[in-house]
């Protein structure tokens, strides 16, 4: 379904791909894990079009999408969920799932979606006229999560949708992700909390200086790889 | 209390014009950081479309929709032509252009129209005077106040209950993952541009209503006004423009009163140095607003 | 010699720039009549502006408009300064009493004038220098706006609102010719300086080169406080050439031909500033001769009125455009080895503040 070939990209002077190829198939949950700074976020800022590749393919549903500015990303079926979350803090909790539906327009079926993601994420519709900065740490990532599922992505991809968050909470996300794996989401997941997402992954690839150094089954990998140099490097 | 209603309906006046100027420049720093040089220049394309329209036999009204118009369609073609290219290279490359842009068109005014003021129609009703409190009051004041405070309602309308409205809002909150959702950026600055011409516009139906004519420079007065307004409600908050838009009108008319004569003349030095202060110390702005 | 120029690169930026340099002030000064002779002295003039902005704006990356105002203070105070008392009397009716009998020597003044401007700029600025952005940008302009409201109502030391007459004739072709060169001189070696070097730094990632230890506001700072000696410089050379003027002059047009050259030329290297200078003062002198000619024969049957700002702005979006690191792009020029950008580095192209 996402094929990358050959990835360079860098930020500013900082070399932060270094030829990265992988390969996320239909319906599968991929996990890219590696230390800080190994290029994951680069990695998604680069398919969802807010980073330019210096070099290399992007191949999305057999189409070439490298280069693609991110409102023409986000058309292809590709939502990326950030890192920081990245909710619009002044806007209602609605608003911003308006505008996650923004390229659904005159479709007539904002009002079914908007059920859907209040079923499937029940405080929203508590929250729901309420300015999302308003909302604890938790409720913003699934807002975000939310927001991104509004434009309807045959790929999603969660840049380390657990973070700052406390362990019940964290829980919660897990279990979601696993929940919208098995609903049939392709998933690509960055992840520093690398046991758990290893554990509900079909697939891993490692990231370390920006290049791929390991990669197949969650289980192939931790026999391959030293994990302890992952969580040391981790920091978290 | 005569003349405290009088001081309050001139404020309120020139206050509702100073909002409206803050708001027109703020919505494109929202979202792109740039501070629009070219901004004053908006008002006077408006004024000299009146100047170029009144040999015509079309009614008032319909000139100054025009007028208005004119000043959005130039705000929309600056920012495709000279804004547009340079918007990815820096901002210091955005704000040089804004400041020719700004040259380019007082000068243009200069060259195809004339040096001289030019006498700009206004309608029969903005002579007119009506009596409030004791007080004789231009009915223009009346009308710069209720078509502005229209206008800021239906704005704050079009910016919570249109889908575009909400994209502006975000856009100036998280510009990327506003473009990350699907919508375009340059929908979104070309709407915020032709929002502010369309701001500038409408404002200088009014500010020129008050001389009757329009220079090539008419634009620096209300460049600065907006400059000052938007400092004190902050940068980045609409609400906050609007609220410094009044407070620096309040400000003004206070000093016009009351300043004795030797330090009054320094009034702009004053000003300007609350500006600079207000950055240094309180850079979210005198007035808190949101949104 | 070679191995002056290899140690100090900066050297051969400047010999280089100055061979140019030197040829038109001495073609001028032999073949040149009195308006040619005007317009290098003005254009010289103009090139330490120019060249006191570079050191600011090249360096740091911000742009500022304040500079003028600070043209405007050297001016006035030079010219105070230097005014016989019973000259001062007639045309400076309002002037404090304790100014009144002083009738400084002409280099004195100036120096007395750029000491000033220098104070002055050194206090205010210090704490403006932390602020970025856009936040810069208005509060240089800010600054901007409230000298020239002192200048247009301070009557007890600029004579108001009104032209200041009778200010003598100091400067000539070789006066700002030879101060050019000097500026020019400071300029290349201010940018290969530590604080320049660190300045630079902080232009092109601020984060790191403060994480390197760079005092980013003093270093700013020293940038700032240099380019307001320039513009006073410059000012209250301009003062004695021109011999009368008003606080108008010191406002938004006069930046933006400044600024203009710089962006023209290339913000980030001296050389960009010196090119910069001829190209606009070739291109503004040219455009003026048109508009000129088009006026004395009626060829529009009216007068024609700002042509000369109006092609200006244009050629300058147009190098926004096309080429926004300017005509040098962003490199020195040197004879030799083809060295670009400063001490063996590639060419630092012009980034963005922000």
């Amino acid at each position: 379904m996402l094929r990358l070939d050959d990835l360079h990209a860098q930020y500013g002077a900082i070399v932060a791909l270094r030829g990265v190829s992988l390969e996320v198939n239909e319906g599968e949950l991929v996990a890219l894990v590696g230390v800080n700074g190994a290029g994951k976020t680069t990695l998604l800022s680069t398919v969802a079009g807010v980073m330019r590749p210096r070099r290399g393919d992007i191949v999305f549903e057999g189409e070439p999408i490298a280069g693609l500015t991110p409102e023409t990303v986000v058309r292809k079926g590709i939502a990326l969920v950030p890192e920081d979350r990245e909710i619009f803090s002044d806007l209602t909790v609605e608003e911003n799932l308006r505008l996650g539906a923004y390229i659904r327009r005159g479709r007539g079926e904002y009002g079914a979606d908007i059920d859907r993601m209040c079923e499937l994420f029940p405080i929203l519709r508590e929250r729901f006229r309420q300015d999302a900065g308003t909302l604890s740490g938790g409720e913003q990532q699934q807002l975000a999560i939310a927001r991104a599922l509004m434009s309807h992505p045959r790929l999603l991809m969660l840049d380390e949708p657990s973070l700052g968050l406390a362990p019940k909470i964290v829980d919660q996300v897990f279990a979601l992700i696993e929940q919208l794996h098995r609903d049939g989401m392709t998933i690509l997941l960055v992840e520093q909390n690398v046991t758990r997402s290893l554990a509900i992954a079909d697939r891993a690839y490692l990231l370390n200086m920006g290049t791929v150094q390991a990669s197949g089954t969650p289980a192939d990998l931790r026999q391959d790889v030293d994990m302890e140099s992952i969580y040391l490097g981790g920091g978290d | 209390m005569g003349d405290f209603t009088y001081l309050l309906i001139s404020g309120l006046s020139l206050g509702s014009l100073y909002a409206l100027m803050a708001l027109g420049l703020v919505i494109v720093y929202g979202i792109l950081r740039l501070v629009n040089f070219a901004y004053g220049e908006y008002i006077m394309v408006a004024g000299y479309t009146l100047f170029l329209l009144s040999p015509s036999p079309l009614p008032w009204l319909v000139m100054a929709v025009v007028a208005a118009v004119m000043a959005a369609v130039m705000s929309y073609l600056t920012e495709r032509i000279a804004f547009r290219p340079v918007r990815e290279k820096s901002l210091t490359a955005m704000l040089i252009t804004s400041f020719a842009v700004s040259t380019l068109l007082q000068n243009a005014a200069l060259l195809f129209v004339s040096p001289r003021a030019r006498v700009v129609p206004t309608p029969g009703i903005f002579s007119e005077t009506v009596i409030i409190a004791g007080n004789v009051t231009p009915v223009r004041e009346i009308l710069a106040i209720v078509v502005s405070v229209a206008l800021l309602i239906g704005f704050s309308i079009l910016l919570r209950k249109t889908i575009l409205g909400i994209a502006l809002r975000a856009a100036a909150d998280k510009f990327t993952m506003t473009r990350m959702l699907g919508v375009p950026a340059n929908l979104v600055i070309s709407a915020a541009f032709v929002i502010s011409g369309l701001l500038a516009g409408i404002v200088a139906i009014f500010w020129l209503g008050r001389t009757g004519s329009v220079t090539p420079g008419i634009g620096l007065t209300p460049l600065l006004v907006a400059f000052v307004s938007t400092v004190i409600g902050g940068m980045r908050s609409l609400s906050g423009a609007v609220v410094g838009g009044y407070v620096l009108a309040f400000v003004t008319i206070i000093f016009n009163n009351l300043l004795p004569g030797d330090l009054y003349e320094f009034r702009e030095a004053f000003i300007f140095t609350i500006v600079i202060l207000i950055l240094l110390f309180r850079p979210e702005g005198l007035v808190r607003g949101r949104g | 010699m070679r191995e002056i120029l290899g140690r100090a690169p900066y050297l051969n930026t400047v010999l280089t720039l100055l061979v140019p340099l030197v040829l038109i002030a001495a073609a001028t000064d032999a073949f040149g009549g009195t308006v040619q002779q005007r317009i290098v002295t003005t254009m010289f003039i103009n090139m330490i502006l120019v060249l006191g902005l570079q050191v600011y704006m090249g360096n740091s990356g911000i742009v500022s408009f304040a500079h003028i105002g600070f043209m405007g203070i050297g001016a006035y105070a030079s010219a105070v300064l230097s005014m016989p008392p019973d000259l001062k009397a007639m045309t400076l009716r309002d002037l404090y009493d304790v100014l009144q009998p002083i009738d400084l020597p002409f280099w004195l003044a100036v120096t007395v004038g750029a000491g000033v401007a220098g104070v002055v700029a050194a206090i205010i600025s210090y704490p403006l220098m932390r602020l970025s952005d856009a936040a810069a940008i208005i509060t240089s302009f800010a600054l901007l706006v409230v000298i020239n409201d002192v200048l247009v109502h301070w009557s007890e030391v600029t004579n108001g609102p009104r032209t200041l007459f009778g200010v003598e004739r100091f400067t000539y072709l070789w006066t700002s010719a030879g101060v050019a060169f000097a500026g020019l001189l400071f300029a290349a070696w201010f940018r290969e300086s530590r604080v320049g070097l660190q300045l630079r730094a902080s232009r092109d990632d601020r984060v790191a080169a403060q994480s390197c230890g760079v005092n980013m506001v003093f270093v700013r700072w020293v940038a700032f406080v240099l380019m307001c000696i320039y513009a006073a410089i410059a000012g209250a050379l301009w003062a004695h050439f021109i011999t009368s003027f008003q606080p108008g002059h010191f406002y938004l047009e006069e930046v933006f031909l400044i600024l203009a050259m710089l962006v023209i030329g290339g913000p980030v290297s001296v050389s960009g500033a010196v090119i910069g200078t001829i190209l606009v003062t070739l291109a503004f002198e040219g455009f003026r001769a048109l508009e000129g000619y088009l006026n004395t024969n009626q060829v529009f049957g009216t007068q024609v009125f700002g042509l000369t700002e109006f092609l200006l702005a244009l050629a300058m979006i147009g190098i926004l455009i096309f080429r926004p690191a300017g005509v040098m792009r962003g490199r020195e020029l040197r004879i030799g080895r083809r060295h670009r950008g400063g001490r063996g580095m590639p060419a630092t192209k012009e980034r963005a503040a922000d």
